[in-house]
């Protein structure tokens, strides 16, 4: 997690820092004590109690806040300090600097051009605003800040000498809280008590990090194993530990006891602010952070501040007109110097001499009219511009939220729009950066196929179930209600909707969703519930495989009391049976029973089987004996059990009847429980099938962290192979003729990325080994496999196993499968007790203990031995390929960066249409540096080739850095469809070097699409950086975890999923959207509408400001130069802010230029937003030189109207304000392009505003207001018929030409904005009905195999297309699979013949392409075998066009001979093709079954 | 850190128009066929005006006399400080060979006297000429106090530089008979002004009333003494100072000076005939323009509708031919249909 520490300080109100507390906290060093409040407080030496006592009440009375309690505070301000620090933080923003400068101006005698004080207003206005605005917010923030302080809780109180409830904010550091189940946590507490016998305590870290699952704390060790219950009074120990960090995932210090021994302490200990007690009874802890010192606080960083490109843009305008003013100012300036100088002798009557009679000399008056334009004309840089701008993104933001269509019902969450000023730049992107897990899929993960011992077993059934679970959910998505659907899905399916029911009733109701009580929801809402979806959970076995497991059960249950109970067993059945155990408990996964705390009488290990002999003891506990014998460590034993197990032995054997009869008591529901540990077989099966049976009402839950760690879990319960308990210090599983079987869990090696492995260590309870089980990464694990002789049998046996399953696992990673290989080592005593040793000193080191622990973690994950693979599927998300066909469609490039294995990823690409079959795909996998670059050049040539209109010019810049700053990335998409490109992790770390990337960026501008695969998180943020960088190119990243934090960082806009992976990456995002699919909605419709009311409503803001300067500057060719103004200084000051402001914020915040159904219809109207057409230079200064036009039609009509007449300046400057509103209104009619009855009223406003205050303004005060002193001049204009008739023809012959203009060019040459309007204004109801389904029509090359599924609506697309890939795996293997032969493949059967020959075709014509030995073209058909060892050292990337076989879009894309599907194939070794790619191609087919299938066609 | 409630129902937004931004909206379409109409209407709407303002244009007859060539001699006479009070007349002929019909008003018209000067106009003290304090000279600089440091009534450059010709209308029904036309100086200003924002001191006798100050530099007379026919047109509400004192806003402007009273021979307005103009000239004169005297009557629309008649033909023709050329576009693009580029 990379977290930006001043980000993180950032938001915190100055003056919270921490305050130094008197003498119990010493901040010498990095470090912090902590003492409990409890003992006699130091300071106070009186010894008599009293006196304490009356200290400390003191302290709590008065002096609480020298003390860093757990007061939360906020709020930015107080009563008196908000003024002062309000202003300061607003005069940060150099506009506001700017406008206070001008209206200060005024108060200079010789240039004031308006009153002093009336100049204030304006800027005085802006600042109340948002001072309003900070203050109300820093209200609401008090608010709610003052209600989480009175929370209660129970805290110990010295006087009482009992737990007393209290306030939160009462609490301080030193301080002994009590929580208990379902409480929050106050404040960072040490764990010093739990109510478990274990002393754990389960936290749900939701609020803190979004994550569901249950975490496990720990107390603090040597307070566990108290007997009695723990008094705060007695606890006199010092804790030392980190000063107050940001840090979620660390947390260091130790604890010192009175006797001067000192302890560990580590995050397991800590309970984190505003976790929540869950499965716990009670627990007790001291407060070691308080407030804002807590990590939680310390995390919790307010919305980002970006700065959009628009405003960027904006900006830059804003200086031009800051020259623009200047060079004005500097104008009238020189005019009136002129001027003056001009009548300077004649001594005119009108001049007006300096007090002492002298005339002004030229440039004094150049230099006073010059400052004084600049006040008159301050009007040009909009004061109100960044309110409005504010206001209007607000407004943005608020409807964002606000869209029923954005909302998703199954985790009941809306839209969250966490950034509020850069919602325009979800209308300008041009590059989205995804990542796959999670984003583009669900990230649940489904069993679906294993290997054991080198055999596979492919659950068919399995398939055919999840298949059919997708049908079932199309059709509860169809609108027409079908009775029959439910009893069609059969037993399963209504099976699993009570269990649903019953799940959502009971176990939900914590969950941060909320309660969704709607049972006819239910079955619906379990889809997408966190890990345990009936469909993750009822996995169907493979029949074979059952047998199998069946059959070592049975063994083992005769064999287990013979020596050696796994020796009886086969090599293969051993596997297996070590396989699902390990599949069973080679995990994190908490059991749970549905919103019960924990089972509080629990078997302890010790009791399950009384130890019978000082034999058996001794074989027992061989390690902790042989640990003290290897080393001394042995009293600062970590391993609990052997810790544990000499001092307690006596105790718990003397309790030992008891608890049994409690147990049996309190545990009906585990028969299985005997004196000896484990039932007999006979009565173990029986029991078995009784404990079955009443499973629906005793459900257990598998909290896990990872869902594909509760897929095993539920994989395993399937060959009944129960995981029924996991505590830290053992597993129970359940297995139908065995009975419970208890390991002992000695370690637990937790998962982590470098690794990308994880172990338990274990004694096996059957043959009291220790063995270590291994699941991770197959590329990890293979490599760490003992490594085996050829010469002996056993050895080549071994070998032949490797391969195969290396070749299923290949297989499992074209098929888009999650592979994971799981491995076994059986240690011997002494192994394990010197490895031991090390991993103990490893774990008490306090520096660098992680380190430690990983090598030590290294040391024992070797010479595994192979068990077997999995293959684990994690399913797209709903309406995935249809969004990214809209995105497309609407002119953005999707990069898909993920950690992901490239064949996975490259399935999931074609799954989801990312990758098409009718187009090439270059793949990059380079070894090195040089490499790299030459596959580069090749693939930049051959891309170059391929498209000889655009070559010439391509080639001329393609080497040098000459981007164009704005490329829209559909221009090279002209000819034939562009590759795409692969590139996998070392590849891309090589082209992102300085040398390559520039050409690494031309060949991936060319490509249409863009899969890296294997990157880290800091390569997903480079590549970001070097798009948005290089190309100049707005980059738009999407993700879920941890690892695209970085990149959501970079981006330029940040997306995060809420998914299941926590809420890192919806912290540091910009917008948080429930699924990948509301992107489409979110871009195209929402940002499309943010960016266009935006560009326009600041394009209307500098005509509105030019325009109206436009007048005044005009008038000063007839004041020579002097800078008067014939506006009313009122109505010049007020008018931006208040007479013409309304209209254009409901614009600004409603206008719709193409209505939503259109725009998501036509995506490619997006375009106008990337290019921007609507707000560029080129817009920016056509509309300052309308503004200029209109300016001088609406100042000349005036004029001449008036020209020969009485009027007075402000008679005459009246009309002209009216004038310009009235311009400026039917100017924003224009622009307008829908009018609701919001925007006719805000115009009416505006009219009735201007009048009515200018009525009442004109007849306030006859002698106010110099110079224009207004008395009566509206009411005598108002009673002028020249008046009314200026005030016609002005507007209208002002806004005529562009008004003409517009109606040209959208007749003519209209824009695809403007087609889109005209469309949507022709059939507005025609093209409601069709919306759903003309998104899947214009997706070329959709399946169309069967016309019923036309007609489905969104959702039931990816259906089709899901199922017709899930349809045609089975078929691929014909010998294993006798179930698929009733599937109705026989259509895709007949692709390979077909490709072979187009791809022979195409070879033909490409060997001009491929330079001897590099880049090879492939035909699978006819590809050589190979080894797969050899070939693992170069990834395996030539297989992925075996999944164009498995689709159906391949036949209509045949059919519609579309272009020639084809692999091209860069690598540096000379890809082969490997054996297995053969073995599971269809064989060839009869030819009268392939003839059957060209009939199709 | 923010609490997270657990509300029970769910978080699906309202489905209400305004909040799906889904009100009932009128589109405007910009290209030719949709807006044909509307230029179509706005030239008859035009057209139709401005044909209306041309007609009654026509009806206005004016005259404009500029007598600054012809009584240039008063003024070199003037620029010689000795001849500060010695009268001079200039007389100038002319004939009205139509009678002019209705209200006629007496103009004078300067050509180049910048009165929108931005130092020019703030030049004045509203609180003197409102009565209140007659001593207030705040902003009247540099033209406050005498060099005596009286202070001045009316004080600023507005008042100071009052144009102060005196223009006299004579018909000359012969050779030998010379009328004087009648000539009312009330009604020449706006009610509000002469009412409400000027305003005398409050002393019966008016000169009492400007005690302890002195007339602006410029003026030959002091305030209350403006007008000698009427003493209820002295001080700061008199019609001519009014007049000036709303300062114009092009440097070529025309101000009321007089109009027409309709009596004798004059109740139909002017009869056609010779007049002549007498200037009684002060010395005032010292800026680069031209003066002028103006007779004009007005129409309903004022007394400017020739401009404004032009400007709604104009626009209405241009938005004829607009709409024309639309037409002939809308109709050469009938058969195209609304397509996709894409």
């Amino acid at each position: 997690m990379e977290r930006e520490p001043a980000a993180a300080d950032e938001p915190r109100p100055p003056g919270r820092r921490r305050r130094r507390r008197r003498r119990r906290r010493r901040r010498e060093g990095r470090t912090r004590t902590v003492r409990s409040n409890l003992l006699p407080f130091p300071g106070a030496e009186d010894p008599t109690a009293s006196a304490a006592k009356g200290a400390r009440r003191l302290r709590r009375c008065g002096g609480t806040q020298h003390l860093a309690d757990n007061r939360l505070k906020t709020t930015k301000y107080t009563l008196l300090s908000f003024l002062p620090k309000n202003l300061f933080e607003q005069f940060h923003r150099l506009a506001n600097v700017y406008f206070v400068f001008i209206a200060l101006l005024n108060f200079v005698p010789a240039v004031n051009a308006f009153q002093p004080g009336l100049a204030l207003a304006p800027v005085l206005f802006i600042l109340a605003v948002t001072a309003f605005k900070d203050l109300w917010e820093d209200y609401s923030r008090h608010r709610s800040d003052h209600e989480i302080n009175h929370l209660g809780c129970l805290v110990f109180s010295r006087e009482e000498k009992q737990y007393v409830n209290r306030f939160w904010k009462e609490i301080r550091v030193g301080d002994f809280v009590r929580l208990r189940c379902n409480e929050i946590i106050p404040a960072d507490i040490l764990l010093l008590s739990s109510s478990d016998p274990d002393g754990l305590c389960h936290i749900e870290t939701a609020n803190l990090d979004g994550e569901t699952n249950l975490k496990r704390r720990q107390v603090v060790r040597g307070f566990s194993e108290l007997v009695s219950e723990f008094n705060p009074l007695t606890f006199t120990s010092v804790i030392e530990c980190e000063k107050p960090n940001d840090d979620l995932t660390r947390f260091r210090g130790c604890i010192i006891h009175d006797n001067g021994k000192k302890a560990g302490l580590y995050k397991e200990n800590l309970l984190l602010r505003g976790c929540t007690i869950r499965n716990t009874e009670a627990v007790v802890g001291i407060v070691i952070y308080a407030g804002h010192e807590t990590k939680a606080l310390l995390n919790n960083s307010g919305p980002r501040y970006k700065r959009s490109q628009l405003e960027r843009q904006m900006n830059c305008d804003v200086l031009w007109c800051v020259l623009l003013l200047v060079c004005m100012s500097l104008f009238s300036a020189v005019g009136h110097g002129l001027w003056v100088q001009r009548y300077q002798e004649k001594k005119s009557l009108f001049d007006v001499p300096e007090s002492d009679g002298t005339s002004l000399s030229p440039v004094t008056a150049a230099v006073y009219s010059f400052l004084t334009m600049i006040i008159v004309l301050q009007v040009l840089i909009p004061i109100s511009l960044y309110v409005s701008i504010e206001i209007v993104k607000v407004c943005q933001v608020y409807f964002i939220n606000q869209d029923t269509e954005l909302y998703d019902e199954e985790t009941d969450s809306q839209l969250q729009c966490r950034a509020l000023n850069i919602t325009e730049d979800l209308g300008q992107i041009q590059y989205i950066f995804s990542d796959k897990t999670g984003t583009l899929t669900e990230n649940k993960m489904v069993f679906r196929r294993c290997t054991v011992s080198g055999i596979e077993y492919s659950h068919d059934a399995n398939a055919q179930r999840l298949a059919r679970y997708q049908e079932a959910d199309s059709e509860e998505e169809e609108v027409v209600p079908r009775g029959g659907s439910l009893p069609q899905r059969g037993s399963t399916g209504s099976h699993q909707g009570i269990r649903v029911l019953h799940r959502s009733q009971s176990t939900r109701s914590h969950r941060r969703t909320g309660s969704r009580a709607e049972a006819k929801r239910a079955s619906m809402l379990s889809r997408h519930t966190a890990f345990s979806s009936p469909m993750e959970k009822d996995i169907t076995p493979d029949p074979k495989l059952l047998e199998k497991v069946s059959e070592c059960d049975r063994c083992l249950a005769f064999a287990r009391h013979q020596e050696h109970p796994l020796a009886h067993l086969s090599p293969e059945l051993s596997d297996i049976f070590d396989f699902f155990i390990a599949l069973t408990i080679c995990n994190t996964v908490v059991v749970t029973s549905p919103d019960q705390p924990r089972q509080k009488v629990r078997v302890r290990f010790e009791l399950k089987s009384p130890v019978k002999t000082i034999e058996d003891f001794l074989r027992r506990f061989t390690p902790s004996r042989l640990t003290s014998g290897c080393s001394s460590i042995a009293g600062v034993a970590t391993s609990k059990s052997a810790h544990k197990s000499g001092p307690s032995l006596l105790s718990t054997l003397a309790n030992d009847g008891a608890l049994l009869r409690l147990e049996e008591r309190l545990d009906p529901q585990a028969p299985g429980l005997t004196s000896n540990g484990y039932s007999s077989g006979a009565d173990g099966w029986a029991q078995h099938k009784a404990a079955r049976e009443p499973e629906p009402e005793q459900e257990l839950r598998y909290e896990a962290e990872s869902p594909d760690e509760a897929a095993l879990v539920y994989a395993a319960r399937a060959y009944s192979c129960a995981l029924v308990d996991r505590l830290h210090d053992q597993v129970s599983v359940e297995l139908p003729h065995l009975g419970r079987l208890t390991f002992e869990l000695l370690h637990t090696l937790g998962f982590d990325s470098i690794r990308k492995r994880m172990s338990v260590v274990i004694r096996h309870p059957l043959t009291d080994e220790i063995n270590v089980y291994t699941k991770g990464a197959d590329s990890m694990v293979m490599d760490l496999l003992l490594p085996c002789s050829t010469d002996d049998a056993r050895g080549r046996h071994q070998m032949k196993i490797r391969s195969k399953t290396q070749n299923y696992l290949n297989l499992y990673a074209v098929e888009g499968l999650r592979t994971l290989c799981i491995a076994k080592r059986v240690l011997s005593k002494e192994e394990y007790a010197c490895w031991l040793q090390s991993h103990l000193e490893a774990e008490s080191a306090l520096d660098n203990r992680e380190e430690l622990l990983f090598q030590s973690a290294i040391r024992l994950e070797t010479n595994l031995h192979l068990l077997g693979a999995t293959g684990i599927e994690d399913r797209l998300q709903d309406g995935v390929p249809e969004t990214i066909a809209k995105l497309r469609q609407a002119g953005l490039q999707i990069w898909v960066l993920t950690g992901d294995k490239q064949e996975t990823a490259i399935n999931i690409a074609y799954a989801c249409k990312l990758l098409d079959h009718d187009e090439e795909v270059i793949t990059l996998n380079a070894e090195s540096q040089e490499a790299c670059a030459a596959l580069l050049d090749q693939c930049l040539h051959y891309v170059q080739s391929r498209s000889p209109r655009s070559a010439p010019e391509k080639t001329a810049s393609s080497m040098r850095v000459s981007f164009s700053p704005v490329c829209p990335p559909s221009a090279t998409t002209t000819s034939s469809p562009s590759p795409s490109l692969v590139i996998d992790g070392r590849s891309l770390a090589y082209a992102l070097e300085k040398n390559l990337e520039d050409k690494f960026l031309f060949l991936a501008k060319q490509c249409r699409s863009v899969l890296c695969c294997r990157s880290t998180p800091l390569q997903k943020s480079m590549v970001v950086k070097l798009v948005r960088s290089k190309l100049k190119a707005m980059t738009l990243a999407i993700g879920d975890g941890a690892n695209d934090v970085s990149m959501i960082q970079v981006a330029d806009v940040g997306v995060g999923i809420s998914g299941q992976e926590g809420m890192q990456a919806v912290m540091a995002s910009d917008f948080a959207v429930p699924r990948f699919r509301y992107l489409e909605r979110l871009l195209i419709v929402h940002g499309h509408w943010c960016y266009s009311r935006l560009a326009n409503m600041v394009l209307y803001f500098f005509y509105k400001n030019t325009m109206f300067v436009g007048l005044l500057f005009w008038f000063q060719f007839y004041c020579g130069f002097s800078a008067s103004a014939m506006i009313d200084q009122w109505y010049l000051i007020f008018f931006n802010l208040l007479f013409s402001s309304l209209p254009q914020l409901v614009t600004g915040v409603l206008d719709k230029d193409v209505p939503a159904d259109v725009l998501l219809t036509e995506p490619q109207l997006y375009k106008s937003g990337q290019n921007r057409e609507e707000y560029g230079p080129r817009t920016f200064w056509l509309n300052m030189a309308d503004a200029a036009f209109q300016s001088l039609v609406c100042f000349f009509i005036p004029y001449l109207a008036y020209y020969d007449s009485d009027a007075d300046m402000f008679t005459w400057g009246t009309p002209i304000t009216a004038i310009a509103l009235f311009t400026f209104l039917l100017h924003l009619g224009i622009e307008t392009k829908t009018w609701t009855w919001l925007n006719w009223t805000a115009c009416g406003f505006s009219i009735l505003l201007f009048f009515t205050v200018a009525l009442i303004y004109n007849a306030s005060c006859a002698t106010c207001y110099p110079p224009s002193n207004p008395y009566w001049t509206m009411q005598t204009l108002m009673g002028d018929p020249v008046f009314y008739l200026t005030c016609l023809i002005a507007p209208v012959a002002a806004l005529l030409p562009r008004l003409f203009f517009k109606a040209l060019q959208g007749s003519l040459f209209p824009t695809q904005l403007q087609l889109g309007r005209q469309l949507a204004k022709r059939s507005p109801k025609k093209l409601r009905a069709p919306k759903e389904t003309s998104a899947q029509e214009r997706l070329p090359g959709e399946p169309r195999t069967e016309p019923s599924e036309q007609g489905s609506l969104g959702p039931s697309g990816s259906f089709s297309q899901d199922r017709s890939s899930q349809v045609a795996w089975p078929a691929q293997q014909p010998a294993c699979s006798p179930e698929a032969s009733g599937e109705p493949s026989v259509v895709d059967v007949s692709v390979p013949l077909r490709e072979d020959t187009l791809l022979e075709g195409l070879s033909s014509q490409t060997p001009g392409l491929s330079s001897p030995g590099e880049v090879i073209l492939e035909c699978p058909g006819d590809s050589k075998m190979k080894p797969t060892s050899a070939s693992r050292a170069a990834p395996l990337s030539s297989i992925f066009s075996l999944s164009s076989f498995s689709s159906l879009n391949w036949i209509s894309s045949l059919s519609l001979v579309s272009g020639l599907g084809s692999v091209l194939q860069f690598s540096r070794s000379g890809l082969q093709m490997d054996k297995q790619d053969s073995e599971f191609l269809p064989s060839p087919l009869p030819p009268d079954q392939n003839l059957q299938a060209t009939d199709y066609f | 850190m923010k609490r997270k409630f657990q509300n029970s129902q769910s978080r699906l937004p309202d489905n209400t128009a305004v909040k799906q931004q889904q009100l009932p909206a009128y589109r405007l379409q910009l290209s030719a066929k949709e807006i044909l109409s509307g230029f179509f209407a706005t030239g008859v709407f035009c057209l139709g005006i401005g044909i209306i303002l041309l007609l009654s244009a026509k009806s206005i007859k004016e005259i404009e006399i500029n007598y600054t060539e012809k009584c240039a001699n008063c003024a070199k006479l003037r620029e010689n400080a000795a001849n500060f009070d010695r009268e001079c007349t200039c007389s100038i002929p002319f004939y009205l060979s139509e009678a002019m019909r209705g209200n006629v008003y007496m103009y004078y018209k300067l050509y180049g006297f910048y009165q929108n000067l931005y130092r020019y106009i703030l030049s004045r003290s509203n609180s003197q000429l409102v009565g209140t304090d007659i001593k207030d000279v705040t902003n009247c600089s540099p033209f406050k106090n005498s060099p005596d440091g009286t202070p001045i009534a009316p004080c600023g450059a507005i008042a100071n530089s009052i144009f102060n010709d005196t223009i006299v209308l004579s018909y000359n029904l012969n050779l030998s008979i010379h009328i004087k036309v009648p000539m009312l100086r009330s009604g020449i200003t706006w009610w509000t002004d002469k009412y409400i924002k000027f305003q005398n001191p409050g002393s019966h006798n008016l000169s009492s009333a400007f005690a302890g100050t002195t007339k602006p530099l410029y003026w030959p007379k002091p305030a209350y003494e403006l007008d000698e026919e009427d003493p209820g047109n002295n001080g700061f509400i008199n019609d001519d100072f009014i007049v000036w004192m709303r300062t114009a806003a092009f440097p070529t402007f025309k101000k009321l000076y007089r109009r027409l009273h309709r009596i004798q021979h004059f109740t139909e307005g002017l009869p056609a005939g010779s007049y002549s103009f007498l200037f009684l000239d002060f010395p005032v004169s010292r800026f680069q323009g031209e003066k002028s005297v103006v007779l004009s009557t007005l129409t309903w629309s004022g007394g400017s509708s020739l401009f404004l008649g032009l400007a709604y033909v104009v626009t209405g023709a241009v938005t004829w031919l607009a709409f024309f050329s639309m037409m002939a576009i809308h109709l050469r693009l009938k058969e195209r249909k609304v397509f996709f580029l894409q």
